[in-house]
């Protein structure tokens, strides 16, 4: 390999010897450690005279085999320095910077001819360059073609545009779609917290029935759940869309309740049947989804509708004295002879115009919501029921059946408690029961305030209990006598209501039962007051000073009273002059006679048997005083006024 | 439950079972009792197996009574008693390793109960592999639980139509703690079944008497 471009500066020669670092003191020679093949290499590139390029141009055609030449030369060469340290024999074919000197130089060679042809056209002495007339349609041409490539090129901008601007537009659309997706889901997902659901098929239905519940009832309650899609995305969407929609079964739709109501006087069969009656239409909560009011109003039909079918069924089978009558959606029924309870299941659907047009009678709201209410709770109890009695038997060997009947074996329940156990009265006997109560409940108190209003003197008070049974509540009837309350609190009873009488409970314990009758409980009340005032006149008697001669509550003797007995008190005078004698019926009303000491009297014609003085100490005959010409407020206070006119001055 | 009285009513002279057992109908029906159906009290026994070091094998009644048709009640020969519902007959065939049933050994007491007021009267005749053995009067009253309270009415009321054959304060009611409340329950009306029934399987068939 000729041409070796570079020199080396120092010969071979210095690296035949290790050289030395540094002499000690005493003599000893550290020498510098021999260079590794790198760090040769390094240093003699640092030698090369890069300025002291050769001429040669023969670079090139074998270049490539003197680059595998160096290739081979170096491994060799590797294998040299291996074997004689320090001793690197520098043949010029084997410099590793050959190629990289090769570019270089090629680069000026390059830059040198650049040089030469920018001065060649720069300096005008070499070559000079003419302007050549133009041909005018070769530079039309170019403006056509500008023209088209402009329009081309603006094409293509408005391509583009356009198809940024449907991307936007496609973007916002599936935007809105997944909104809208989205919200079904979340939607469905709420529904799902609230209502069972599960697909079938390609379709979400749920099941609004009852039946997990304990219900009993046939239907099988389902409703559909649907995409609410009938909605158009270009125009604005109203506020209560909601994108979830749900089917009911149509026989569930519209509201629906049931209406208990009782009545004096029967109407003719043949006016029974449908019932229109329709409550204004709730408003729904707000807030609240559109398909859970739907839902909720839809279980509220089922339920009413289970109420009266097994109502309905119960009146069927019950054998009653006088049977209850089932018509269409009414059920009839007698509690009380010239009363009847009627429990109706009214359904209004969806179209308003039909309840309009029916002529509907605006009768006073004869509702009674307490009723309908229980009827509900009952049912809902009457689910529990069937929920916990199906219940698996706890230990595993108890028998299968009602909870509590699991102990009656153990703890050895009697005929009587186990049949308690067993007893179930039903919802129509349950219902009927508790009509019975609440109309004797309301015929009772009804009674009292007419009297109470009708009668001044005594008055009649009436302390009803807050806390009632469905099947008992009570009152307490007080007669007292007005400005001699204090005095006269002789008549103080006790009205416990039941289902079919009425008992009474006087202060001393007597009991009196009372049938359903209103007017038992008027007589007897009436009877009372009579007698209140009989014993106001011996309280009164007490309070003056006066003795009470005779009492009796009732009279053998007079007029015969239609209601009770007359009552009757003679009072005397604290002096022993006089004396009162009062009679008092509820008929027949009071009767107050006056006796005078024989010495008082004018005309008592003289008798032959009583001749002498002392006989005129004896008691003269009785007069009537003329009771409702007294002056006073009330009885009471006429008899004080009568007695205060008898008792002489001391 | 109330405080029950069970006690054997002879057999009149001259009669058999059946006359007798009218004739206290008669004289109950008479007071103004009313009936109402019938009951029936039943007794098995069974041998305890498998005892240990030759002592007499302990006998285990178990007893069923229509007044508490639901339970089973299992008396141990002078020893605890327990009830249970029903199911119990059906351990007892699983236990046959442990308790075997004498077969012959079944009581039964049938007859007809009545209901005078507070009180109820139920007589019957004691069957023991279906010869009649005896008759058994059962008086219980209903409204008292405490056997002291009321045992001097019961036994009042017993004379009226036992006369001669009114029974002394029954054993178990005389073990009861006094003063506390140990209230009378169906074991105790149980224990004097099976006294009953006892007494007359120890009595010899007087062969007259019974057809």
């Amino acid at each position: 390999i000729s041409g070796v471009p570079f020199r080396l500066k120092e010969t071979q020669s210095s690296s035949c010897e290790k050289q030395v670092q540094e002499v000690a003191l005493d003599g000893t020679e550290t020498y510098v450690p021999p260079l590794s093949m790198s760090q040769n290499l390094a240093k003699l590139a640092q030698r090369i005279d890069f300025s002291q390029g050769s001429d040669s141009e023969e670079d090139g055609p074998d270049g490539e085999s003197r680059d595998q030449d160096r290739d081979r030369d170096r491994e060799w060469g590797k294998q040299e320095v291996e074997e004689e340290e320090g001793t690197v024999k520098f043949q010029p074919s084997l410099w590793p910077w050959d190629s990289v000197r090769n570019n270089l130089r090629s680069a000026l060679t390059e830059m040198c001819v650049l040089y030469d042809v920018l001065s060649v056209v720069k300096e005008k002495k070499y070559m000079a360059l003419d302007p050549v007339s133009q041909d005018p349609s070769a530079a039309k041409a170019p403006q056509v073609f500008q023209l088209i490539s402009k329009k081309k090129s603006l094409a293509t901008a408005a391509q583009l545009l356009l198809k940024g601007a449907e991307k936007l537009s496609k973007s916002v659309a599936e935007n809105q779609e997944n909104r809208r997706q989205r919200d079904f889901n979340s939607e469905l997902l709420r529904l799902r917290s609230q209502w069972k659901l599960r697909k079938v098929g390609d379709k979400i239905l749920g099941d609004l029935s009852y039946r997990s519940a304990g219900s009993l009832f046939p239907h099988h309650g389902t409703f559909e759940v649907i995409k609410n899609t009938d909605i158009d995305l270009d125009k604005k969407i109203p506020e209560d869309y909601c994108p979830l929609d749900v089917q009911i079964p149509s026989d569930l739709e519209g509201s629906a309740y049931i209406k208990v109501s009782i009545q004096k006087q029967a109407p003719d069969i043949g006016d029974l049947g449908t019932i229109n009656l329709f409550r204004r239409t709730q408003k729904p909560k707000a807030g609240a989804q559109p398909w859970h009011v739907k839902l909720e109003a839809a279980q509220n039909v089922l339920l009413c509708k289970e109420i009266f079918a097994q109502l309905s069924r119960e009146a069927v089978q019950i054998r009653a004295q006088i049977p209850h009558i089932v018509v269409k959606n009414q059920i009839i029924s007698q509690p009380f002879p010239g009363l009847q309870l009627s429990i109706s299941l009214c359904h209004s659907t969806a179209d308003k115009k039909n309840s309009r047009s029916s002529p509907e009678r605006t009768k006073p709201d004869d509702h009674l919501y307490v009723l309908e209410h229980n009827l509900h709770q009952m049912m809902r109890e009457f689910h529990k029921q069937q929920l916990s009695s199906v219940v698996m038997p706890r230990p595993a060997s108890a028998p299968f059946g009602h909870k509590r009947l699991r102990l009656a074996g153990p703890l050895a329940y009697d005929k009587a408690e186990i049949s308690g156990l067993q007893q179930s009265e039903g919802l129509l006997e349950k219902i009927i029961k508790q009509a019975k109560h609440i109309f004797l409940r309301s015929r009772t108190a009804k009674t009292i305030d007419g009297l109470a209003s009708r009668i001044e003197d005594p008055q009649i008070q009436a302390h009803w209990s807050n806390i009632n049974d469905v099947f008992e509540s009570s009152v307490k009837v007080l007669i007292t006598s007005q400005g001699y309350e204090q005095i006269c609190k002789s008549i103080q009873l006790q009205l416990n209501i039941g289902v079919e009488q009425i008992r009474v409970v006087h202060r001393d314990g007597r009991v009196v039962s009372l049938s359903h009758q209103e007017q038992e409980l008027q007589d007897f009340l009436l009877s009372q007051m009579s007698q209140h005032q009989v014993h106001a006149v011996q309280q009164l008697a007490k309070v003056m000073g006066w003795h009470v001669l005779s009492f009796s509550n009732h009279v053998g003797l007079g007029a015969v009273e239609s209601i009770g007995n007359a009552s009757a008190v003679t009072v005397a005078s604290p002096n022993g002059e006089y004396a009162i004698s009062v009679r008092n019926g509820p008929e027949s009303g009071c009767k107050v006679l006056v006796q005078f000491p024989r010495s008082q009297t004018k005309e008592l014609p003289k008798s032959d048997v009583i001749q002498e003085a002392k006989w005129s100490h004896l008691r003269g005959p009785y007069k009537e005083v003329q009771w409702s010409r007294m002056e006073g407020r009330n009885f009471v206070y006429k008899m004080e006024l009568l007695m205060a006119a008898l008792t002489p001055c001391p | 439950m109330g405080v029950t009285c069970v006690c054997q009513v002879p057999v009149a002279e001259g009669k058999s079972v059946q006359q007798t057992v009218d004739l206290l109908h008669k004289k109950l029906e008479q007071m103004g009792a009313v009936k109402q159906g019938s009951f029936c009290v039943d007794c098995e026994t069974y041998h305890a197996t498998g005892n240990v070091s030759g002592q007499p094998s302990k006998l285990l009644y178990v007893m069923h009574n229509s007044e508490t048709p639901l339970s089973c009640m299992a008396l141990f020969e002078g020893g605890p008693c327990l009830v249970a519902d029903g199911n119990f007959d059906v351990l007892m065939v699983k236990l046959k390793s442990h308790f075997q049933n004498a077969k012959g050994h079944k009581v039964e007491c049938r007859g007809s109960r009545y209901r005078y007021c507070d009180f109820l009267i139920k007589v019957g005749t004691v069957t023991m592999s279906s010869s009649a053995r005896g008759i058994s009067v059962e008086v219980e009253y209903c409204p008292c639980v405490v056997p002291g309270d009321c045992w001097n009415l019961m036994k009042e009321f017993m004379q009226c139509f036992l006369s001669t054959s009114v029974p002394e304060l029954p054993s178990v009611f005389a073990a009861k703690p006094e003063g506390l409340f140990a209230p009378a329950d169906c074991v105790d009306t149980m224990t004097q079944y099976l006294e009953l029934f006892n007494k007359l399987r120890k009595l010899q068939i007087p062969g007259s008497n019974v057809r």
